[in-house]
């Protein structure tokens, strides 16, 4: 089942799309879907409900009179899945996070490095909101493609030239 | 069409069109280019479903800070394999092989000469020099690229504007595309500088 405040055309069986900036929560059996680059894909999730909400941020902060699309910012997406959750029941202690991405794609300096201060907003994110850090494949150069299997609660993480990693 | 986007419409084609002329003489009228797309698009419609998960070669050039702006060129294996085997007049390698760094230089030569004659045609209109990065070759998940390159739009805005080519091999067309992501400012500039020419051509 999914549950969310976009719209659910994303999903396809029981394979979620989550897209740049969106944010899904949903219950086994169902898998999120994303292909990350300097975005950080992040799923907060209960094993014990089997259920888990993911979104895929692009930027660390909402900038003030931006429009309301939580899952872009980290400190907006955080507070945004915590309510998805909560209104199925799923509380904070329930949950663990996992997060992926952040990488730095392009060889250049400047702005379109996000990825680190994406990485460095998301992890603060979590602290403060009391959430545990339970995996993390996060930097790198290369752009990944992952999978998120509510049934089990693991992460599968492909990356061009190595062996996927699950954790 | 917004009329914004009509404008800008404009000088995406006189670039296409520089760009075309440029690959031409490269490729000795082998290879031409053809405007696909301005597009304004909300950030999750960015990565069409047929890019979503695809494994693509891509040649990237990235304009300088002040300015902002990425040129991405994709090409699936087989169609980047073949452009380098005309470039360097060599049989087709085995499917399979990896890319030697002679073919990598022959699809970062073309990504040069093609993205140079298009931001130079870009650089005309907002009457400012340009400067891009040499290139550089990715063996990558275009969707990944392709949301880097927006980054510096989705700072400010909620939709991305983003520019489409396609490549026509003998009029045919092929698989392999140009995107160009202007950054957020230079988007601006293109739209200022554009609605100064109307305003003077209508008086």
């Amino acid at each position: 089942m999914v549950f969310s405040t976009t719209n659910t055309d994303n999903k396809v069986d029981n394979k979620i799309t989550v897209g740049i900036g969106q944010v899904f929560g949903a219950r086994a059996p169902a898998t999120f879907h994303s292909v990350l680059g300097s975005c950080i894909g992040v799923v907060l999730y209960s094993r014990q409900h089997k259920t888990g909400a993911m979104a895929h941020v692009v930027l660390p902060a909402q900038v003030a009179g931006s429009a309301d699309t939580p899952g872009k910012y980290a400190d907006t997406a955080i507070k945004h899945m915590l309510k998805l959750l909560a209104r199925e029941g799923v509380m904070l202690e329930h949950l663990t996070a996992k997060i992926t991405g952040g990488a730095a794609m392009f060889n250049t300096s400047g702005p379109l490095q996000i990825g680190e201060k994406n990485i460095d907003a998301v992890k603060a994110e979590l602290t403060n909101a009391n959430i545990r850090l339970g995996g993390d494949d996060t930097g790198g150069t290369k752009g990944r493609r992952v999978t998120f299997d509510l049934e089990t609660g693991m992460f599968t993480v492909e990356t061009v030239g190595q062996e996927p990693t699950v954790f | 069409m917004s009329s914004n986007l009509e404008l800008l419409h404009s000088v995406f084609s006189a670039a296409t069109h520089d760009a075309s002329a440029a690959m031409s003489f490269w490729t000795k009228g082998l290879v031409t280019l053809s405007l696909d797309e301005v597009r304004e698009l909300p950030l999750e419609e960015v990565v069409s479903s047929e890019l979503e998960e695809k494994l693509l070669n891509m040649v990237v050039l990235t304009l300088d800070e002040e300015s902002g702006g990425t040129i991405v060129l994709t090409f699936d294996d087989n169609s980047g394999r073949q452009l380098a085997s005309i470039l360097l007049s060599q049989p087709l390698p085995e499917e399979g092989t990896e890319w030697n760094e002679l073919e990598k230089s022959a699809l970062l030569e073309t990504g040069n000469i093609l993205g140079c004659a298009y931001i130079g045609a870009i650089a005309k209109c907002v009457e400012q020099t340009l400067t891009p990065s040499p290139p550089y070759f990715l063996q990558d998940y275009a969707a990944s690229v392709l949301e880097q390159a927006i980054i510096e739009q989705a700072t400010y805005t909620e939709k991305i504007l983003i520019c489409q080519t396609r490549f026509l091999q003998k009029n045919e067309e092929v698989n392999w595309n140009v995107f160009f992501i202007p950054s957020f400012c230079l988007r601006q500039k293109m739209e200022q500088s554009l609605q100064f020419d109307e305003k003077l051509s209508d008086c």
